[in-house]
């Protein structure tokens, strides 16, 4: 495998709640590869988006990282000052959101996006030339040079969408985040972009984090795959390896309980329950209540996640 | 006798005006339409799920609305129960209308925040004088306990904010139920929930609809969701069916490059069969000057010259199985 280029170490995030504090990421530890796409699935508020934004430290107050560290090309950005982490943001680092069109300013062109991004950082270059180089980057992701002039109501769901990539690779970035990248489009708009995500990642060397409830989406583009469930990540391993054989409870669960439109005559399973309240989670495995296969242990103590088989990581009791 | 046919629909139209600014009105006398729904026609049999299919701006949603009457056709008619709609007055409507529900995509949206549960379930008993008081509540706690919102003497009195987004959507469900309708327009349900809980509610349909005597049309984006529940589908691009048919017959062999490529596209939960065909190029064109022809002719890979000058009727190519494109023979095994 290639060099490590992110390294998540037990990162704790905290939002302070009138109910009282919500840890939405509780110790989570995770390495992205160069080159790699790795995919970051779970359902709604198991911390996935949470735990993007805090790898770019855009956390909105009064969210926190209480604990825990990232280490980027090398460096610590949890140490990094507002000033210093904002140089690597855009210009090493950069996020892809769900919905381009709260993404863009409505009242600025599209080169006024693309230009003040890239001047920003390179502040020698003049406007002749970030928009000159702006047009060359929209021509790439198949948008008429054109377009520069419209604003963002006038492009259609995919061109915003592209525009944004178009934003995050306007400079020579290594590493997207790209939360929910797809789920505003529709099925052939996310499958042109699907395929357009994948030319730019082999041609700009990048390295991408998926992050997204689609698990059809990571079977598609992803190398590698992180589930998550209840602020913490269950399971981790090679693409192939996780959808062959899922190894924790909830991977399986999860899996089978989404619709693949190829198979003829398959049934969906249902998971009982629902994810539990991060405020007060379960004692023990958070999964314990809703798990098929629990045990006394499970109820009482956490599992550690471990390396139960080369390069596949779980949090489970059964693989002890 | 009990006609086959719980609805049919025939060359239904909606044209929506485009609102110009005053400036625009001045300057320009021609007015612009925006071809929501432009000619469609399909039955849904008593008992089935039809299943309504396609990207945003395709029409399905306008469909089911204008199905229920909530906009007015501006061609077309429907026949409910053989009766045509249009013909009623607005009371005749007021009381068709109970055989006939919705359920909606967003159930934040679509409860009333400062209503109680129990009250927002059984508002419609109220309105139509069907029930009140205890006999109310009591028929009510029978609904919600059927549709799995338990315990329903506790969640009776519950606020909308209170539930998750599951819970929500089992009320919304038990709200369009109350009046035992025939027939249910459900436009999206599941949409907004998550994975694990889109399997609960798909099931908690299916099972509602054989106890019930139910006839759902299913109006979706997700094809691979609609293959758990629809019995027939169509799909739709432009305001127009491209392909209609039982959907089996539909998703085994599709007839149309527009269902080819809608079905190709979906993500398949497997990383051994990622997808390789390539997609039509460019997105769905604006419905308010659509393409002339077969409106798919633009994106499609195997248009002829035909395509861009004579618009392709639905024929059945197959028992049970319509397409309209004028090339679709060469894909007839």
């Amino acid at each position: 495998m290639s060099e490590p280029l992110l390294q998540i170490r037990d990162l704790s995030v905290e939002y302070p709640t009138r109910g009282g504090l919500l840890r939405a990421v509780d110790g989570v530890s995770l390495t992205a590869f160069k080159g790699e796409v790795l995919g970051l699935v779970g359902e709604s508020a198991c911390g996935k988006s949470t735990l993007g934004m805090a790898v770019l430290r855009l956390l909105r107050p009064p969210g926190k990282i209480v604990s825990g560290e990232i280490e980027f090309r090398g460096q610590q950005l949890l140490e990094l000052k507002a000033e210093a982490m904002r140089l690597v943001r855009g210009a090493h680092l950069s996020m892809v959101f769900q919905d381009p069109m709260t993404c863009l300013n409505p009242l600025q062109r599209i080169s006024d996006h693309m230009v003040e991004t890239i001047r920003t950082h390179r502040p020698s270059m003049k406007v002749k030339a970030a928009r000159q180089h702006a047009g060359a980057l929209l021509d790439r992701l198949g948008i008429a040079t054109e377009r520069l002039n419209d604003y963002p109501h006038q492009l259609s769901g995919g061109m915003r969408q592209r525009v944004m990539i178009g934003l995050a690779l306007a400079l020579d970035v290594d590493l997207i985040v790209a939360d929910e990248p797809t789920t505003s489009l529709d099925v052939i708009v996310e499958a042109q972009f699907l395929d357009q995500l994948r030319e730019l990642k082999d041609q700009f060397g990048l390295t991408i984090i998926l992050i997204t409830h689609n698990i059809g989406i990571v079977a598609e583009l992803a190398d590698r795959v992180a589930v998550m469930y209840a602020a913490k990540i269950v399971e981790l391993a090679d693409v192939s390896a996780l959808f062959g054989k899922p190894l924790h409870p909830y991977s399986q669960g999860l899996l089978k309980s989404v619709p693949n439109i190829r198979l003829s005559d398959d049934c969906l399973e249902i998971m009982s329950g629902a994810p539990p309240d991060l405020i007060n989670p379960p004692q023990g495995c958070r999964f314990h209540p809703r798990c098929p296969r629990v045990m006394d242990r499970c109820r009482s103590e956490v599992p550690p996640f471990d390396e139960v088989q080369p390069g596949r990581w779980t949090a489970c009791w059964l693989y002890e | 006798m009990e006609a086959l046919n719980l609805v049919q629909v025939l060359d239904l139209k909606k044209w929506f005006p485009v609102q110009k600014g005053f400036i625009e009105r001045l300057v320009t006398r021609e007015r612009q339409f925006v071809h929501a729904v432009d000619g469609i026609s399909f039955e849904i049999k008593r008992g089935e799920v039809f299943g309504l299919a396609g990207e945003s701006g395709s029409g399905k949603t306008t469909t089911g609305r204008l199905i229920l009457r909530l906009v007015e056709p501006t061609q077309g008619s429907i026949l409910f129960d053989q009766v045509d709609l249009a013909r009623l007055s607005g009371e005749e409507m007021r009381r068709m209308r109970r055989r006939m529900q919705i359920i909606f995509q967003d159930p934040f949206a679509s409860l009333n925040p400062r209503m109680k549960i129990g009250e927002a379930i059984g508002h419609s008993l109220e309105i139509f004088g069907m029930a009140h008081g205890e006999e109310k509540r009591g028929r009510v706690v029978e609904m919600m306990e059927r549709v799995g919102l338990e315990p329903a003497a506790l969640l009776y009195d519950a606020y909308s904010h209170q539930l998750s987004g599951g819970q929500r959507q089992r009320a919304v469900i038990a709200r369009a139920l109350m009046l035992n309708p025939d027939l249910v327009v459900a436009d999206e349900p599941i949409a907004m929930a998550d994975v694990s809980v889109r399997a609960l509610l798909l099931d908690l349909m299916n099972e509602l609809k054989r106890a019930l005597d139910l006839t759902y049309l299913f109006i979706t984006h997700d094809l691979a969701t609609a293959k758990y529940i629809c019995d027939r589908i169509g799909i739709m691009y432009l305001g127009k069916l491209a392909e209609v048919g039982e959907l089996q017959k539909v998703y085994g062999h599709p007839f149309h490059p527009y269902t080819q490529a809608l079905l190709a596209a979906v993500p398949v939960p497997d990383p051994r069969q990622r997808r390789t065909q390539p997609m039509p190029p460019g997105e769905i064109p604006s419905p308010i000057n659509p393409p002339s022809g077969c409106r798919f002719h633009p994106r499609c890979p195997i248009a002829g010259p035909i395509c861009s000058q004579e618009e392709p009727a639905l024929r059945e190519l197959r028992q049970g199985h319509t397409v309209a494109c004028h090339y679709a023979d060469r894909f007839v095994a």
